[in-house]
C-alpha cells in the first residue's frame, strides 16, 4: 500500500470553512425567506387591489342608488299619505250615520194616542257612533202613562235589531193638566220625555275591568 | 463542528438580521396592508345591506306607484264631487236648492265651524246649521233620506224637530250637518 500525503490540507480546510460560513448560509436562507415574504406580499397586494376595486364599484353603485332611494322614500311617503287620506275619507263616508231609518222607525211606533212635540237627536264619536235621541210628547188615553210606557218599549224594540246597546228611559213622565179629545171622548193626558241611546258603526271597545281594591 | 468566536459573532449578527427583517415585514408591510384589506372588506360588507335596502325601497315605491291609480280611483271620484271655490259660496245655495226641490222653501244655512282633519291632508270638515222654520214631518224625513243618499260627503250630526206653537200641522226643524271639502 502506497503512502499518500495531502500537502493541500490547509487550503482544503480553508475552502471547507468558507463554504460552511454561517453568515453566508444565513444570508442565503434569509434571501429565500425574503423572496417568500415578497411573494406573499405581492399576493396580498393583488388581493387588496381587488378589494379596493370591488369597494369602488360598490361605492359607485351606492352613490347612484342612494339619491334614487331617498327620492323614492319621499314619493312613497307622499303616496301613502294620499292613499291613507283617501281610505280614511272613504271609511268615513261608509261609516256615516243615517237618520232617515231612525226617523222612519220612530214614526212607525208612535200610536195615534201620542203626539210627539219635540224630537231631537245627536251623534257623537268616531268609529263607534253614539246616538242620543230625545222624544218629548203628550200621550192620551184612559191610562195615559201606560200609553207612554208602551211607546218607550216599542221604540227600544224597534231600534234594537239595527243598532247596538239600545236603551230607552223616561226622563220625565207626569200626568197632564189638560184633557184631550180622542174618539169623541175627553181622556186624560200625560206628558213624557224619553231618552233613547244606542250605538252604531264599528264594534264598541270593551270597557276596562276595574280591579277590586 | 466547533464554532469559533468570529463565527458565533456572525451567527448572532445573522440572527439579528432575521429578526429585523421579520419584524419590518410584519409590522411595516404586511400589517398595514392587512388592516387596509380588513377596512375595505368591512366597508363592502357595510354597504351591502344599505344597497339592498335602497334597491328594496326603489322597488317598493315602484310597486306603490303602480298600484296607486287603482287605489286612488275611489278618492278621485269622491273628490270630484266637491265643487271648487269657497264652500260658503256654494254650500248654502246647494242645500237651499235641494230642500226647495222637496217643497221646503224657507231655509237658512249658516256656517257653524270648521275642523282641519290632520289625518286627511287636503280635506277639511265644515259644520253647518240648517234652519227649516216650517216643515211637515213626512216631507222633512223624505228630504233627509234623499239628502243622506245623494250627498255622501255630508253627515247629519244632529237634528231637532219641534211642533209649531201657532200652526200645529207644521214643525220647525234644525239640522246640524258637516261635510268634507277641499282644503
Amino acid at each position: 500500500m502506497s503512502l499518500r500525503l495531502n500537502l493541500y490540507h490547509e487550503v482544503i480546510r480553508a475552502k471547507e470553512r468558507k463554504r460552511r460560513d454561517p453568515l453566508k448560509l444565513t444570508l442565503y436562507g434569509l434571501a429565500a425567506v425574503v423572496a417568500g415574504f415578497a411573494g406573499y406580499y405581492a399576493l396580498q397586494a393583488v388581493k387588496l387591489h381587488s378589494l379596493n376595486s370591488e369597494l369602488a364599484t360598490v361605492k359607485t353603485e351606492f352613490d347612484n342608488l342612494e339619491p334614487q332611494a331617498r327620492t323614492a322614500k319621499v314619493r312613497e311617503d307622499e303616496l301613502q299619505t294620499q292613499l291613507k287620506a283617501g281610505t280614511l275619507l272613504v271609511k268615513k263616508v261608509e261609516n256615516r250615520f243615517y237618520w232617515a231609518p231612525v226617523l222612519e222607525q220612530v214614526m212607525q211606533v208612535v200610536p195615534r194616542e201620542v203626539q210627539v212635540t219635540r224630537l231631537a237627536g245627536e251623534i257623537t264619536g268616531e268609529g263607534t257612533r253614539r246616538c242620543a235621541l230625545t222624544i218629548d210628547g203628550l200621550s192620551a188615553g184612559a191610562d195615559a202613562r201606560n200609553v207612554a210606557e208602551t211607546l218607550r218599549t216599542a221604540i227600544a224594540d224597534k231600534i234594537s235589531p239595527q243598532y247596538k246597546n239600545v236603551s230607552s228611559k223616561f226622563r220625565t213622565l207626569e200626568d197632564g193638566t189638560e184633557m184631550a179629545m180622542l174618539d169623541g171622548q175627553q181622556v186624560p193626558t200625560a206628558t213624557f220625555a224619553i231618552n233613547v241611546e244606542f250605538y252604531s258603526g264599528e264594534e264598541r271597545p270593551a270597557e276596562p275591568v276595574r280591579r277590586k281594591k | 463542528m466547533k464554532l469559533g468566536k468570529e463565527e458565533i459573532q456572525k451567527l448572532v449578527l445573522a440572527g439579528l438580521m432575521v429578526v429585523g427583517v421579520i419584524y419590518c415585514y410584519f409590522s411595516l408591510l404586511l400589517g398595514p396592508m392587512g388592516r387596509s384589506q380588513e377596512a375595505a372588506r368591512k366597508s363592502i360588507e357595510a354597504l351591502g345591506p344599505t344597497i339592498a335596502a335602497a334597491k328594496a325601497q326603489i322597488a317598493k315605491t315602484a310597486e306603490v306607484e303602480r298600484a296607486a291609480p287603482a287605489n286612488m280611483e275611489t278618492t278621485r271620484q269622491v273628490t270630484a264631487m266637491i265643487p271648487d271655490g269657497s264652500p260658503v259660496a256654494w254650500f248654502p245655495p246647494r242645500v237651499g236648492e235641494f230642500f226647495k226641490q222637496h217643497g221646503l222653501d224657507k231655509i237658512s244655512t249658516r256656517l257653524a265651524g270648521e275642523v282641519v282633519e290632520k289625518e286627511m291632508p287636503g280635506f277639511r270638515r265644515m259644520s253647518w246649521s240648517i234652519d227649516l222654520p216650517k216643515v211637515g214631518f213626512v216631507s222633512f224625513a223624505t228630504a233627509v233620506a234623499t239628502l243622506e243618499n245623494e250627498e255622501p260627503l255630508l253627515e247629519i250630526n244632529g237634528l231637532q224637530i219641534e211642533a209649531g206653537r201657532d200652526d200645529i200641522a207644521s214643525q220647525r226643524a234644525l239640522l246640524t250637518v258637516s261635510n268634507y271639502v277641499k282644503q
